[in-house]
C-alpha cells in the first residue's frame, strides 16, 4: 500500500479508531496485522520473507541469550539469513551480470542466469532493521524479547515499513513494549507532519520528477539543460524522501510512536560531513554504528581512516542499488569527506571573524558550494550507464544551442518555483533553531498553521502531478 | 478544552474549510467553451477538441484492405509502406504515441465502422494486459477527444464500472466538492507558464518556445530506456476474469461482428531479456490462454508474437520499440503472414 492513496487514508483512518480501544496487547497485535496488509496489499508473497526474518532473527536473539557461548553461531545465522535474502533479490542479477562480463573480457562467454522475480519493496530497510537487534543483542546492549510479537511488530511497524527511517532496536523496541497513551500534542503535530509530507510528496517530488524524467530519458541533453535536470532531481529526491519520512512520522503519532528524524534541512549544508549529519540520518548512523566504528572509525589516522571511510561510503552507495553508479556515487562522498578532512588538515580553519553580513556571506558561499557538489553526486545517482556519466561530465556550456540555454533555464524555473516552499522551509527553520514562534499556546500560531494545512490541501487538489510517481526509496 | 486540541481541531476545520475558496474562485473564472465530458465517470465538464470527420472521408477514398491502430507499439512496428507494398494491399495506419484501449475503441467504432470501408482486417496492436484495463492511458482525456461523440455511453459505462468503488468515488466526491478541476484548470497554468511568461513576455514568441521545448523532449532526442518503458506487467491486472467485462474488448467485438470486421487482436513481444523472450509469469500465462479463448469464440483473433524465435533483441532499440531496422523486417515478416491468412 502507498502513502499517498486513499486507500492508506481509509485504512489508516480506521486502524487508529480501532487501536486506541484496545489494551496494550492487543494494539499489538492489531499493528502487525495492520503492517503485514500494508505491506501484503499488493504481493502477498512479500509477507513470506518479512515473517522468515523475523523469525529467524527472533530466534537467533533467543539463541544467543541462552547459549552465550553459541553466540557467534546464531549471529552468523542471522547475517547470513538477512544479507542472504538481501543479497539474492537486490544483487544477484548484478553479480551475475558483472561475472559474465568479467568471464566475457578473459574471452569466456557464457549466459548469466537471470533472476526474474521483483525487489521486494522495502527489504533493504526492514533487513537493516531487523539486523539492528541481532547485532546489538550480540554485542549485550540488548537483552533478547521473549514476545514474538512485539519483535514482529518492531520489524513491520507499517508506517516506516517500506522507506524508513530506519529504527534500532535499542529505539523502537522499548515503546512496543510499553503502554501507549493518545496524546493530542502528538496527534497535532503528527497531522502537520502527515500534511506537510503529502503536500511535498504529491505537489513537489511528483511534479519536479516530471521534469527530471524528461531530461533524464533526453540522449543528447545540453549543459544547461542536463543541470537543470539535476537541480530538479535534486528536489524531488528530497521533498519525495522527506515527505516519506514526515508522513511516517506523523502517522507514528497518532499510534503513540515516536520514530527518529532523518532530514535535517541537507541543502543547507556546509561541508559534506555536515551533509551527511542532515541526510538520511537513520541510514547514516546505522553505517557510522555498525561499519564504520567497528572498522576503527575515527581512532584510527592516516591510510586506515581513509579506507574506513571509504568503505562505508562504498557499501552506502551500493545498499541504494545493485548498480555501479550507486557504487560512485557512495565513493563519491567518501572522496568529498576525505579531501576536506585533508584540507583542513592542510589549512587549518582561520579563527572566527566578525558575524555580520561578511561572516553570513561566508555561510551562503559555503551552502551554495557545498549544493553544487550535492548536485554533482545526484547526477552519478541519478544516470544509471557509466557512458551516460562522462558524457554528461564532459558538458561545456558554451557548446550549446542557444535553444537549448532557454530551455535549460525554464526548466529550471519551473523546479525552482516548485521547491519554492522546502527552501522557505528550511532557511525558517535554520534561521529559527531552538525557538518555538508558532506555539500551540498562541492562537496566531494555531490560526497559521489552520490556514498553511489548508493551502497544502488545496495545492494537492489543483496542483497535484497528473503523473503519479513512486516513492523514489522504495526501489532502495 | 487543551490548546493542542483547539490546535488540532482548528487545523481540521482549515484543511477542510479553506480549499472551498477554490469554488469562488473557479467562479471568477468561468471556462467559455466548457463542454458535458463523454467520461462521466471520469472528469466533470471541460473544453474539447472536436471530432476529426475528415478521418472518415479519408478512410472512405483510401478504402483500405487492412487497417492498423494502436500506440507506439504498432508505430515502430509496421512501417505503412512497407505492409502495403509486402502484401500488396493498402494499408490505413491509425496510430497514436501513448494511445490505450479507449482510443483504440473508439477510432474502430467511430472512424473505422462508421466510414462503412470493409478492410480484410483490422490489426490492434497491444502489450500484455492493455485489452482488460481500461485505465490505461486513459487520464489524458483530451487525446480522445477527436474520436470521441458529443456521447459514448457505453464507454462511460465500462469506465464507471472499472472506477466503481469506494475510492473513486470519494476522490470524484471530494473534487466536485471543492470545484478542484475547474480551479486547476486555470491556476495550473499560471504555476506551470510563468517561467515561459517571464522569459518571453509577448505570446508569439512564448508560443513558438513553448513548442521548441516540446520539440526538444520529442521521441527523436530520447534515449533507449530499458526501464522507462518496460512498465513491469504487474499481477493484479493480469485477472481476465475480473476485468474484462470492466474494459473495452467485449465492446470492440461486439462492434466489429456487428459490422462484419474482421478483428486481429496483435499482442506484442515485449523485450526479450537475457537472448530469452520476456519472462511470463503463471498468472500471464493463465491471462493470455483466457484472453484467446474469449476473442477467439467472439469472431476475433489473437496474434501472440511473445515466444517468436524471429524476434530477437537485435530487432528492438528502446525498451519495447523496435528500432527502424526492425520495424522493416517485423512489417515484411508481418505483411508476408498476412498476405498468406487474408489473401
Amino acid at each position: 500500500m502507498i502513502f499517498h492513496s486513499l486507500d492508506f487514508v481509509v485504512f489508516f483512518v480506521v486502524v487508529v479508531a480501532l487501536y486506541w480501544r484496545l489494551p496494550q496487547r492487543g494494539q499489538n497485535v492489531l499493528l502487525l496485522v495492520a503492517s503485514y496488509v500494508f505491506y501484503g496489499y499488493v504481493h502477498p508473497w512479500f509477507l513470506i520473507l518479512i515473517a522468515s526474518s523475523t523469525v529467524i532473527d527472533y530466534l537467533s536473539a533467543r539463541g544467543m541469550e541462552r547459549w552465550p557461548d553459541r553466540r557467534g553461531r546464531f549471529m552468523a545465522l542471522s547475517v547470513v539469513s538477512n544479507f542472504g535474502m538481501l543479497g539474492f533479490f537486490k544483487y544477484f542479477n548484478f553479480f551475475a551480470d558483472n561475472v559474465g562480463a568479467v568471464l566475457a573480457a578473459v574471452g569466456l562467454h557464457v549466459s548469466p542466469p537471470v533472476l526474474r522475480v521483483i525487489l521486494p519493496v522495502g527489504i533493504s530497510f526492514y533487513t537493516f532493521q531487523a539486523m539492528s537487534y541481532t547485532v546489538d543483542v550480540y554485542r549485550g546492549e540488548l537483552r533478547a524479547r521473549r514476545s514474538l510479537l512485539d519483535v514482529a511488530v518492531f520489524i513491520s511497524f507499517f508506517p516506516h515499513l517500506v522507506a524508513g527511517p530506519i529504527q534500532r532496536a535499542s529505539y523502537l523496541l522499548p515503546q512496543v513494549e510499553a503502554k501507549r497513551t493518545f496524546s493530542i500534542p502528538a496527534a497535532a503535530s503528527g497531522f502537520y507532519l502527515m500534511v506537510w509530507g503529502f503536500f511535498k510528496k504529491l505537489v513537489i517530488a511528483d511534479n519536479v520528477g516530471v521534469l527530471a524524467n524528461k531530461v533524464f530519458a533526453l540522449s543528447d541533453p545540453s549543459f544547461e539543460i542536463l543541470w537543470a535536470g539535476v537541480f530538479a532531481f535534486a528536489i524531488q529526491i528530497y521533498a519525495d524522501f522527506s515527505a516519506y519520512t514526515d508522513i511516517a512520522r506523523g502517522s507514528s503519532r497518532w499510534l503513540g510512536f515516536e520514530l527518529t528524524e532523518n532530514f535535517d534541512h541537507p541543502y543547507l549544508a556546509r561541508t559534506p560531513a555536515d551533509f551527511w549529519r542532515r541526510w538520511n540520518i537513520s541510514l547514516s548512523t546505522w553505517f557510522r554504528d555498525y561499519v564504520y566504528i567497528p572498522l576503527g572509525g575515527s581512532r584510527a589516522t592516516g591510510a586506515v581512516w581513509a579506507r574506513n571511510v571509504m568503505v562505508t561510503f562504498v557499501l552506502s552507495g551500493l545498499w541504494h542499488g545493485a548498480s555501479w553508479n550507486y557504487v560512485l556515487w557512495g565513493a563519491y562522498h567518501g572522496v568529498l569527506l576525505l579531501l576536506t578532512r585533508a584540507h583542513r588538515i592542510l589549512r587549518p580553519p582561520a579563527p572566527r571573524r566578525g558575524s555580520g553580513a561578511s561572516g553570513g556571506l561566508v555561510v551562503v558561499l559555503q551552502t551554495a558550494g557545498m549544493f553544487l557538489l550535492t548536485l554533482v553526486g545526484w547526477l552519478l545517482f541519478r544516470e544509471t550507464e557509466f557512458h551516460a556519466i562522462v558524457r554528461d561530465l564532459q558538458l561545456v556550456p558554451w557548446r550549446s544551442a542557444p535553444q537549448d540555454r532557454h530551455i535549460g533555464l525554464y526548466v529550471f524555473l519551473l523546479a525552482f518555483g516548485y521547491s519554492l516552499p522546502l527552501w522557505f522551509q528550511s532557511v525558517w527553520v535554520e534561521t529559527h533553531r531552538g525557538e518555538h514562534p508558532l506555539s500551540d499556546q498562541a492562537w496566531r500560531g494555531a490560526l497559521v498553521r489552520a490556514l498553511a494545512c489548508g493551502a497544502a490541501f488545496a495545492a494537492i487538489l489543483v496542483l497535484r502531478s497528473r503523473t503519479s510517481l513512486d516513492f523514489i526509496y522504495f526501489q532502495f | 478544552m487543551p490548546n493542542a486540541l483547539k490546535s488540532l481541531l482548528l487545523s481540521a476545520a482549515g484543511l477542510l474549510l479553506v480549499p472551498l475558496a477554490l469554488r469562488g474562485a473557479a467562479a471568477l473564472h468561468p471556462i467559455p467553451d466548457l463542454q458535458p465530458s463523454y467520461l462521466p465517470a471520469l472528469e466533470g465538464p471541460r473544453e474539447r477538441a472536436p471530432f476529426d470527420a475528415d478521418r472518415l472521408a479519408q478512410l472512405r477514398r483510401l478504402q483500405p484492405a487492412f487497417v492498423v491502430i494502436g500506440d507506439s507499439m504498432a508505430g515502430s512496428r509496421i512501417d505503412p509502406a512497407v505492409f502495403a507494398r509486402v502484401s500488396g494491399q493498402s494499408v490505413a495506419p491509425l496510430l497514436y504515441a501513448g494511445s490505450g484501449p479507449a482510443w483504440w475503441y473508439l477510432v474502430l467504432k467511430n472512424w473505422v465502422i462508421a466510414s462503412g470501408v470493409h478492410p480484410k482486417a483490422v490489426f490492434i496492436f497491444f502489450r500484455d494486459t492493455n485489452l482488460t484495463n481500461v485505465l490505461f492511458r486513459i487520464d489524458a482525456t483530451w487525446s480522445l477527444d477527436t474520436a470521441a461523440l458529443p456521447r459514448e455511453d457505453d464507454l462511460n459505462a465500462v469506465v464507471a464500472r472499472r472506477r466503481g468503488n469506494l475510492f473513486y468515488r470519494l476522490r470524484s466526491g471530494i473534487d466536485a466538492l471543492y470545484a478542484a478541476t475547474e480551479a486547476r484548470r486555470w491556476i495550473e497554468p499560471l504555476v506551470t507558464q510563468w517561467p515561459a511568461q517571464a522569459m518571453f513576455p509577448y505570446h508569439r514568441p512564448r508560443t513558438a518556445f513553448l513548442q521548441a521545448a516540446n520539440d526538444r523532449f520529442g521521441l527523436e532526442h530520447l534515449r533507449p530506456m530499458d526501464a522507462a518503458d518496460m512498465q513491469a506487467t504487474e499481477d493484479r491486472e493480469a485477472d481476465f476474469d475480473e476485468f474484462v467485462d470492466k474494459s473495452e474488448l467485449p465492446l470492440m467485438l461486439r462492434d466489429a461482428q456487428g459490422a462484419g470486421l474482421r478483428l486481429v487482436f496483435v499482442r506484442v513481444q515485449r523485450r526479450p531479456v537475457g537472448g530469452r523472450p520476456p519472462y511470463q509469469s503463471p498468472a500471464l500465462q493463465r491471462y493470455v490462454r483466457r484472453l484467446r479463448a474469449y476473442i477467439e469464440t467472439r469472431g476475433g483473433t489473437l496474434i501472440d508474437d511473445t515466444g517468436d524465435p524471429e524476434q530477437t533483441l537485435d530487432l528492438y532499440e528502446d525498451g519495447d520499440h523496435l528500432s527502424r531496422e526492425g520495424r522493416r523486417r517485423y512489417s515484411e515478416r508481418f505483411a508476408e503472414r498476412v498476405r498468406l491468412r487474408f489473401p
